[in-house]
């Protein structure tokens, strides 16, 4: 039995490397790996901006923020909250909504990726649901993007470029939210 | 008198002093210059512009063989956006997907026909609603087939469609379901491939109609669960290359109707792969389309760093399957293409860059502004 619930987990963690952001989202997430890479050359340095700064409400940075709640530790506009471990799109909390909800004028999309996270806090493992936002406005703002488990669009399910707001009035993505849906059987 | 009343008098002063001297360098005044004035292109783009598709936001018109970098022209994106660059008539296709109150509304995905001088759009195709996959933008999610006369757009809702479109007559034909498949590659003379789920390839020949003349399936090819083919692909020779995710590439024979899974071979030494050399970035592949072929590598490779800027372009001869040469890259770069000129470039975009260098000895030519962009260009090299 223990088995089949690793295996089911392994399927969940799988499934959670994915999901459909739209462009703006994706080529905003996979910059900071090329950006801490470029060489100092003549042209690059013309390139150079100044970095941004977390009190510019355009920067895509925010100041500090917690959930109150010791038991459910992180900031969740940060990439490294402990429910992104498999979130791929612009979280949420940056945008009026929270982990766990929607923006106001946005609409949540039934269809859904699903990880599973290891709290810091009680040592638990909890299935989590990233549900994406979908119909409001989309700026890039708090990016995070994951590659680990995306795969080609051949398996559509494990690729983070696809839009996943299906069943929704509006398919324009928005922003994506990290909801507990229980503990996982397998603590291990 | 204050010190600004004061400055404002010596400026004046001193302008009605050069006035003289500066009328006798040019005797003659500037001509009247006629309103309204508007650009065109020329017929034949120079095969040293390229298409740049920002992510599908943005698409742009570009010299990037001149050190004026000028943008030439722009098209409108929103989400999504592809474009196809027709040879046989002056056209641009731009298939795209907007809603009538900006992000909500209803929703309506469409072909963009642009005149190719002009960019004044020439028509449109309105597309069955709400089926066009919205996947960044990437090869495969639409191409030409029928030598340009037909557009194929694949669709995700999330069951997979293809729709056939009558470019000429600017029609849609008719849609071909696709179930558990992904993409769309041209065929033979009229008709496309996608990539399964279940690791094979279903080839798809249409009638003039645009309708299913038959079907085929590969046996199992692509490992999915543990070397999955990267969807981007380059030609050379007429046939279709794929890298995969750990290092190999697999040709693909889709020139007739009956396409051929030739036998894959290594990008990568025993050695290198010890060092974990794998193909990465967004638009990997590069080709001179006659025997070179062009792939964007990265050292220390790992999970989930496939698509991470690559420091390397490594360079092979498809005749002998072997890597003629390295090209290490001034910066990392995503996304490659190769100009078609008699000098061609292998363009490199590399975070906010657009590089270029001379494809034959791999000198840095040029580089160019990408201002505020950082990844997923589609670079669409002109003939």
């Amino acid at each position: 039995m223990s088995q089949l619930d690793e295996i089911a987990e392994k399927m969940l963690r799988g499934l959670a490397g994915r999901t459909s952001r739209r462009s703006l989202i994706s080529l905003l997430g996979s910059v900071l790996t090329g950006a801490a890479t470029l060489p100092l050359l003549p042209v690059a340095r013309a390139a150079a901006s100044d970095p941004p700064s977390a009190t510019d409400p355009n920067s895509g940075e925010t100041p500090p923020q917690t959930t109150g709640n010791p038991q459910d530790p992180g900031d969740p506009t940060k990439c490294d909250y402990w429910r992104y471990c498999a979130i791929d799109g612009s979280l949420c909390s940056c945008y009026g909504g929270t982990m766990n909800s929607c923006p106001p004028g946005t609409e949540m999309s039934p269809i859904t990726w699903i990880g599973t996270c290891r709290n810091p806090a009680d040592q638990r493992n909890y299935i989590v649901s990233y549900n994406d936002c979908c119909g409001g406005v989309p700026w890039g703002r708090c990016a995070c993007q994951n590659n680990v488990g995306d795969r080609p669009v051949v398996r559509p399910q494990n690729n983070n470029e696809v839009t996943w707001c299906f069943g929704t009035q509006s398919q324009s993505y928005t922003c994506s939210t990290a909801i507990i849906l229980g503990v996982a059987i397998d603590q291990k | 008198m204050n010190e600004r009343l004061m400055l404002a008098i010596y400026v004046a002063i001193s302008a009605c002093a050069a006035l003289p001297a500066a009328a006798a360098d040019f005797p003659t005044p500037l001509p009247a210059e006629t309103i309204p004035k508007v650009e065109t292109l020329p017929q034949k783009y120079p095969n040293t512009w390229a298409f740049l598709n920002y992510a599908g936001d943005r698409i742009e018109l570009r010299n990037v063989g001149g050190d004026s970098r000028e943008i030439k022209g722009e098209l409108q994106a929103h989400d999504s956006a592809t474009l196809l660059v027709a040879e046989q008539r002056p056209e641009l296709y731009v298939l795209d997907t907007v809603w009538s109150r900006g992000v909500r509304g209803e929703r309506t995905d469409f072909i963009t026909v642009y005149d190719k001088q002009t960019l004044n759009v020439a028509g449109e195709i309105v597309l069955p609603a709400g089926k066009r996959a919205l996947i960044t933008a990437m090869e495969g999610l639409t191409t030409f087939t029928d030598d340009q006369r037909m557009e194929l757009v694949f669709n995700f809702t999330p069951a997979s469609s293809v729709t056939v479109v009558d470019l000429v007559n600017r029609r849609v034909l008719g849609d071909v379901e696709i179930p558990g498949c992904s993409l769309v590659y041209p065929t033979g003379n009229r008709g496309f491939s996608t990539l399964c789920a279940s690791g094979t390839l279903l080839s798809v020949r249409l009638d003039a109609a645009g309708a299913v003349a038959g079907r085929a399936e590969s046996k199992a090819f692509n490992p999915l669960d543990t070397d999955p083919l990267f969807t981007a692909s380059a030609l050379v020779g007429g046939i279709r290359y794929f890298p995969s995710l750990h290092g190999r590439v697999q040709p693909i024979d889709m020139r007739g109707d009956e396409v051929k899974i030739l036998a894959d071979w290594p990008l990568v030494t025993p050695a290198e792969a010890a060092m974990s050399w794998r193909p990465s970035g967004w638009q990997i592949l590069a080709s001179d389309e006659s025997k070179l072929l062009y792939v964007l590598m990265q050292p220390d490779a790992h999970e989930g760093s496939h698509k991470e800027p690559a420091t390397e372009v490594w360079i092979y001869n498809v005749a002998t399957k072997s890597r003629v040469k390295r090209l290490r890259l001034v910066r990392p770069g995503s996304s490659i293409s190769l100009t078609h000129g008699p000098e061609p470039l292998l363009l490199v975009q590399a975070g906010e860059r657009l590089d270029a260098y001379d494809a034959h000895d791999g000198s840095l030519v040029r580089s160019m502004d990408l201002p505020g962009f950082r990844s997923r260009l589609q670079i669409e090299s002109l003939r």
